[in-house]
């Protein structure tokens, strides 16, 4: 098995991985968008009634929207998480009555006109704990319209909603293979041209290729080609993945997370198929 | 009415990128080259912010 990272940043992971079969290549990416827990938001506890601030002026606890899209809009904000930290709520030491190390708690409190964001925010804690994406539009809340909630986060994984999802657009493609035959090629760009990625490219009046990791194995230029000259295969032992995440957790993080949740699963497994072989 | 906070299809985090779109495409910047900058690959998340109609404002004196 061999490793090439290409990119490993704060949100998005590339790299190609070889030597490994397509269905284990589909058990880390199942992995990685359904068993990787992050912190969301789950409870909302809105003040009823009217709202004073500091000048004395009254205004009401309404706005465009019902309270209850206001929590599921609050949910689906992605809320830092170190996976280190935290534990789920039902097996905490707590007893699921919520302390420092299943929940984070937030306040929020804003008055009209204007909108409320993700990055209005505040945590009960460190600074760490600050919402990173702060332009996220809450509600616009009208002039005398005001919001004042806490926001309670807990651990989650997406199997329960997809608000706990860290991972999007996670895939994976085969490495693609594109054999250009020289000698039948007459180099007349009709293949360069039907690429939708710009893989290919004019080499002295050849065609040679450019940028290989961009195919999509389409077979366009196969199909373009009216002497046979260009073939295109993909290898499914060596794969392309590729993913996002929503910022709650770093790509690394999230795949380190990711392995170790298969490798505990697996070892789970292992351990009821040796008790059954001593019953 | 407001704009979804994540992409219908693919669950990626989109709202907050609204709010910039909108201020450079009035700025007089290409809507393609914004979407492009402001990395949104999938044609899924582009839709959620193009296809997006804000009408929040006829709401508000109703609340
Ligand atoms: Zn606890
Ligand atoms: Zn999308």
């Amino acid at each position: 098995m061999d490793l090439k990272i290409i990119d490993m940043s704060d949100r998005h992971g590339k790299f190609v991985i070889s030597g490994i079969r397509p269905d284990m290549a589909n058990a880390i990416r199942r992995c990685l968008m359904t068993e990787v827990p992050k912190m969301a938001i789950e409870n909302v506890e809105f003040h009823l009634g009217s709202i004073r601030d500091e000048e004395g002026n009254e205004y009401e606890s309404v706005s465009p929207l019902f309270n209850e899209i206001i929590s599921h809009r609050l949910g689906l904000v992605p809320v830092p998480t170190d996976p280190t930290l935290y534990t789920y709520k039902d097996e905490c030491v707590c007893d699921g009555e919520g302390c420092p190390s299943c929940t984070i708690i937030y306040s929020l409190n804003k008055r009209g006109p204007g909108d409320v964001y993700s990055g209005d925010l505040e945590p009960l804690g460190g600074p760490e704990l600050r919402v990173k994406d702060e332009l996220i539009p809450i509600v616009r809340l009208g002039p005398g319209q005001a919001i004042l909630a806490y926001v309670y986060a807990e651990l989650g994984t997406a199997k329960r909603h997809v608000k706990w999802q860290v991972t999007s657009g996670t895939n994976y493609r085969y490495y693609p293979t594109v054999n250009i035959d020289l000698d039948k090629c007459e180099g007349d760009r009709a293949c360069i041209e039907a690429c939708p990625r710009d893989v290919l490219k004019d080499l002295d009046g050849k065609v040679a290729v450019d940028d290989l990791e961009a195919c999509i194995l389409c077979r366009s230029c196969e199909e373009a080609c009216d002497v046979g000259a260009i073939t295109v295969s993909g290898d499914d032992t060596k794969f392309l993945f590729e993913f996002e995440t929503d910022g709650s957790l770093t790509a690394h993080q999230a795949l380190d997370k990711a392995l170790e949740i298969l490798e505990q699963e697996y070892e789970e497994f292992r351990e009821s198929v040796s008790a059954m072989e001593t019953a | 009415m407001m704009v979804p906070v994540r992409c219908f299809t693919c669950g990626k985090v989109i709202g907050g990128i609204y709010p910039t779109y909108l201020k450079r495409v009035q700025m007089g910047e290409e809507p393609k080259a914004v979407l492009n900058d402001l990395g949104l690959k999938r044609y899924c998340c582009r839709r959620m912010i193009v296809a997006h109609a804000d009408l929040v404002d006829e709401v508000i004196p109703l609340g």
